[in-house]
């Protein structure tokens, strides 16, 4: 209670200074007085009885100063004199106080603006309530042997089991994510919809901002209502509160709006920003949904939230009790089908790709900081080198550590809020320009921005580092030894040893950190060269690629796709400049194929190999030729392959090798499915050359195409009754004219044919690499940039202590050259203090390389984490810009006038 | 330096304190220099402070609420600040001296032990 009270009265002192200092002053006068009237009545002199009071009292200024001591907290009362005191020392220097500043802005900058990242994609929770319970439940396949497993995915079947059946979960629905063509009000244009059971919904614990969402009612009756993002709300509706009760037609078939969600409201999680949702509409699973191939096509997903007091081990057992009832119910053509229900939590489901790449940055950004502190750090150590004697005087008259220690804490800290403060301002522009630029495999990029949490880290980390930098000149202050310094005099020469111990320290481990980057960065350049190298399967020059998918409403009957399919391939390939057009269901470098399992004659898997997948293409016309994919064996596909002819197949050379190793693969058969699976046989007609479906750092897949007109007749059991085939694809073509002056007439082409048929994702091929590319160029510039940053401010670094180390040797530079001592002689004495000062460095960063190989080497490829060309390349270059940065004070020493020896101080 | 330990007993922490709430509980309301100088009597002279080491603990016993110091007129009709202990003071007084005669008591154990 006292204590509460007193540090109370200490803080409000501070406030109160000059009221309570009048006081005290007048206290000690009434104090005097009282003793002087004491010694006049003793019969002394007024001049000896002042004296003598005085002397009783003891000194003035120190009882005032005891008195303050106890007061207030001194220190921080010193505070504001001190910053003025700071403020008006490094309006001295300018110079110092613009480098250290910029340097602080630039590390602080970069930190915030990649913690910006963190936070928003890692660390802040999901837009949902009680984001904890969500989870993401879904199969995975046992064995097979596939890159995406990590995002489980169920069927329609699994939908409906998992929600009747399983008991952990208070809510649970599926969804599933698709292109629709929206149209009835304004242009038609492919909108990104989901399609989800009601229980979604109640499981996320959104409410819409305006009317309802649908409910599991109107999901089970199959009910056309539409509920819209804000997004869309505000685009193409204009805000308009009678939204409400409006129709707008998918595919051409009409629907409700109902309901408009809030702004943040986002669902399902998108990696990036291009493929934001904006619809919707119950998942209402159709009848042929459960059978056939859809019954084998695991193309949704679902989410739940878990009960009170349920783990996401209790739902992943609960679950897969049920997933062994639906394995028990499989068709005979699943017979050999084993999968294992997994509960994920839906923000590990989110962000858990992301996680090494945000890490990876973030600890390159930290090391780029630590270094700018470093730096820092040694040229306030310089300052304080240059005041030892002026801090050795204030010591001798009495100054006390904890000032002298404050003083440098300020003055550091001073530097690092203006540093912050401008790093804080560098960080808000970058963010406004580089959210864009991030690469869109990153999720929840909406959520970045400078908030609260963001503007505090960035405040902490100012006050952290300006804390950490003062350290070290403000020790280097205290240990300021009164008598060698003032015995010193004006003989620098070997003085500050210590000092310069520490400094060169700091200098060492700057240069092992930036080589540490650099040679990060250096192995990231090699593999994205590594990758550029990698061949595409492709030639991507002058090649056009647009997806149109046909709505079942107007192109109800196989014949009325097989019309526009004819039309529209006559059409392009008669367009002047045309080469070559073709259809296919996937389109190379776009990463949207998928695989299938197949069966091949003659071919028996190892043990627990799992399924034979491949990625299937549905191909019409000429794909081949407008995509310049090289024919290796046999044929490509004429239209003798129709839907009434033998069945054909051609495969890629991963595919042939796999299977056929050694073999012409030419006449080979295999089918669809699963041995138990009946599907009729294909005949392998021709081989092609791998293609690189995703980006070219993926592996390539076996690959096996099929004119689409044969789809239905090759899927056997799996085709649904009256199943439809060539409703969608993209049209890719060749042209001798330039690809992009192309696209307004393709445009006109379509249009021609159906008006109100939108093209999605027109692209050129190049366009769709470089999107491939995108994530490994970024993260590649960025780690660059940074250790580009790193190395010079290492090389900065090390200049400074040359430089000063020169600048304190000029006595002993002049004395040597007096005695006869060579130009060259200095110079290779500097240099070798700056290049051993390297080495050392050097040494522990390559340690420090070989420790950081571990993060680093999932983002490598086709590149060692110890590549010795990039390791002793980097080495050499760092030595080399040390060298170089040693170089100038040399040249400084070496013209040292000689007769500065004799002159002297 | 050392003779003058010899002379002089260097006050304990935190004693003078107590020392000072005694005083004033017994003297009633006083002012500074009244209270170095009955420090002075007590302690036969023996106690040798200057008489601004007092204002420390004034502040501090004030800060803690157990004393109170308000402007009065001495009988020579001079200004001086005078000082009054509180009924916190009373309270805190009674514990203080309690823990020093504990404290007291048991160093004297110590010693007599040790001799």
């Amino acid at each position: 209670m006292r204590h509460l009270r007193r540090i109370f009265l200490k803080f409000y002192l501070l406030f109160a200074n000059s009221k309570v200092e009048a006081e005290l002053a007048r206290e000690i006068g009434a104090h005097l007085s009282l003793l002087e009237d004491q010694y006049l009545r003793q019969g002394m002199t007024p001049q000896d009885a002042r004296r003598a009071a005085r002397l009783a009292y003891g000194g003035v200024e120190q009882a005032k100063q005891l008195h303050r001591d106890e007061r207030t907290f001194q220190g921080l009362g010193q505070i504001p004199q001190d910053t003025r005191y700071t403020l008006r020392q490094l309006r001295r220097s300018p110079g110092f106080t613009m480098t250290a500043i910029l340097m602080l802005a630039l590390g602080i900058g970069a930190t915030t603006a990649i913690f910006s990242i963190v936070e928003g994609v890692l660390l802040r929770p999901l837009p949902f309530p009680d984001p904890d319970r969500l989870v993401i439940l879904g199969d995975v396949p046992e064995g097979s042997h596939c890159a995406s497993c990590t995002q489980s995915s169920v069927t329609a079947t699994d939908i409906r089991n998992y929600m009747r059946d399983t008991e952990s979960f208070s809510h649970l629905g599926g969804y599933r994510q698709r292109l629709f063509e929206l149209s009835g009000t304004g242009e038609p244009a492919a909108v990104n919809a989901t399609r989800m059971s009601a229980e979604v919904f109640a499981a996320l614990g959104v409410s819409p901002v305006l009317g309802r969402t649908f409910t599991q009612q109107e999901d089970e009756e199959g009910q056309q209502v539409a509920v819209l993002s804000y997004g869309m709300w505000q685009n193409r509706f204009h805000g308009d509160a009678n939204v409400l009760g409006s129709k707008i037609l998918l595919y051409r078939k009409p629907y409700t709006v109902i309901g408009v969600m809030p702004r943040d409201f986002e669902f399902p999680l998108n990696p990036g920003n291009v493929n934001q949702n904006e619809l919707w509409l119950p998942l209402s699973l159709r009848p042929e949904e459960f059978t056939a191939g859809s019954a084998a096509s695991w193309n949704s997903r679902m989410v739940g939230r878990l009960k009170q007091g349920i783990t996401a081990e209790q739902a992943q057992s609960d679950a897969e009790r049920v997933a062994q009832e639906t394995m028990r119910d499989y068709p005979a053509y699943m017979r050999s089908l084993r999968i294992h229900a997994v509960v994920t939590p839906l923000h590990e489901d989110t962000v858990g790709q992301a996680r090494a790449l945000v890490r990876t940055l973030f600890f390159t950004v930290i090391v780029v900081l630590l270094i700018a502190c470093a730096n820092l750090a040694g040229l306030l150590l310089v300052r304080a080198i240059r005041r030892r004697k002026e801090i050795a005087v204030r010591l001798a008259l009495g100054a006390r550590a904890a000032t002298l220690l404050r003083q440098a804490i300020v003055e550091s800290m001073v530097l690092s809020i203006a540093g912050g403060v401008i790093g804080l301002a560098l960080a808000a522009g970058a963010l406004r320009v580089g959210v864009s630029l991030l690469p869109q495999t990153l999720p929840r990029v909406n959520e970045i921005g400078l908030d609260w949490p963001v503007m505090l880290f960035a405040l902490g980390l100012a006050l952290l580092t300006g804390f950490l930098c003062g350290l070290a000149p403000a020790f280097a202050a205290i240990r300021t030894s009164v008598n060698e310094t003032l015995k010193e005099g004006g003989r620098t020469g070997t003085s500050g040893s210590g000092h310069a111990r520490l400094r060169s320290a700091l200098v060492v481990a700057e240069i092992a950190v930036a080589l540490t980057l650099l040679t990060a960065s250096g192995l990231l350049l090699r593999s994205f060269e590594k990758m550029r190298d990698v061949k595409l399967g492709f030639r991507p020059d002058n090649t056009l690629a647009a997806l149109y998918v046909l709505p079942q409403q107007r192109y109800a009957t196989q014949s009325a796709i097989d019309e526009f399919t004819k039309t529209l391939l006559n059409d392009v390939g008669q367009l002047p400049g045309v080469d070559a057009v073709g259809i296919t269901s996937f389109l190379p470098a776009a990463g949207n194929n998928w695989d299938i399992a197949f069966t091949i004659e003659g071919y028996v898997s190892p043990k627990g190999a799992g399924l034979n997948m491949a990625a299937m293409s549905l191909v019409e016309s000429d794909p081949f030729e407008a995509l310049g994919i090289r024919v290796l064996r046999g044929r490509v596909f004429t239209e003798w392959d129709h839907a009434g002819s033998q069945l054909v197949a051609m495969v890629n050379r991963k595919m042939a090798e796999r299977y056929w190793p050694g073999q012409d693969p030419i006449g080979k058969r295999l089918r669809r499915g699963m041995p138990e699976t009946s599907t009729p046989w294909m005949t392998v007609v021709g081989e092609v050359d791998d293609v690189k479906l995703g980006s070219r750092d993926a592996e390539t897949k076996p690959q096996v195409y099929q004119p689409v007109t044969q789809t239905v007749a090759s899927e056997g059991v799996f085709a649904s009754p009256g199943e439809l085939s060539a409703a969608d694809g993209w049209i890719v073509l060749r042209s001798r004219m330039a690809p992009e002056e192309m696209q307004d007439t393709l445009r006109a082409t379509v249009r021609n044919i159906d008006p109100l048929l939108p093209l999605y994702q027109i692209q050129t091929m190049e366009h769709a690499i470089s999107q491939s590319e995108a994530p490994r160029r970024f993260n590649t510039v960025l780690i660059s940039c940074f250790a580009i940053a790193a190395v010079l401010l290492s090389v900065l670094g090390i200049y400074g202590v040359i430089a000063f180390s020169v600048a304190l040797r000029e006595q002993e530079m002049a004395v040597r050259m007096a005695l006869g001592g060579q130009r060259s002689e200095v110079i290779l004495l500097i240099l070798s203090s700056g290049a051993r000062l390297a080495a050392v460095g050097c040494g522990f960063g390559l340690l420090g390389a070989v420790a950081a190989s571990r993060l680093l080497r999932s983002f490598l490829f086709e590149v060692s984490p110890f590549d010795p060309a990039v390791l002793s390349l980097s080495a050499i270059a760092m030595l080399l810009l040390a060298l170089a940065a040693s170089a100038l004070p040399a040249r400084r020493a070496s013209s040292t006038d000689p007769m500065l020896a004799l002159r002297g101080e | 330096m050392s003779n003058k330990e010899k002379e002089s007993i260097q006050l304990l922490q935190g004693t003078l304190d107590l020392i000072v709430l005694r005083t004033l509980a017994t003297m009633g309301p006083q002012h500074a220099y009244q209270i170095a100088t009955r420090l002075q009597q007590i302690s036969d002279r023996l106690l040798n402070l200057n008489q601004g080491t007092l204002y420390p603990a004034l502040v501090r016993l004030e800060q803690y609420g157990w004393i109170k110091g308000t402007w009065g007129r001495t009988e020579s009709n001079r200004e001086a600040k005078y000082y009054e202990i509180t009924q916190a003071g009373q309270k805190a007084l009674g514990e203080e001296t309690r823990t020093w005669r504990r404290m007291s008591a048991l160093v004297e154990r110590l010693l007599l032990e040790e001799s």
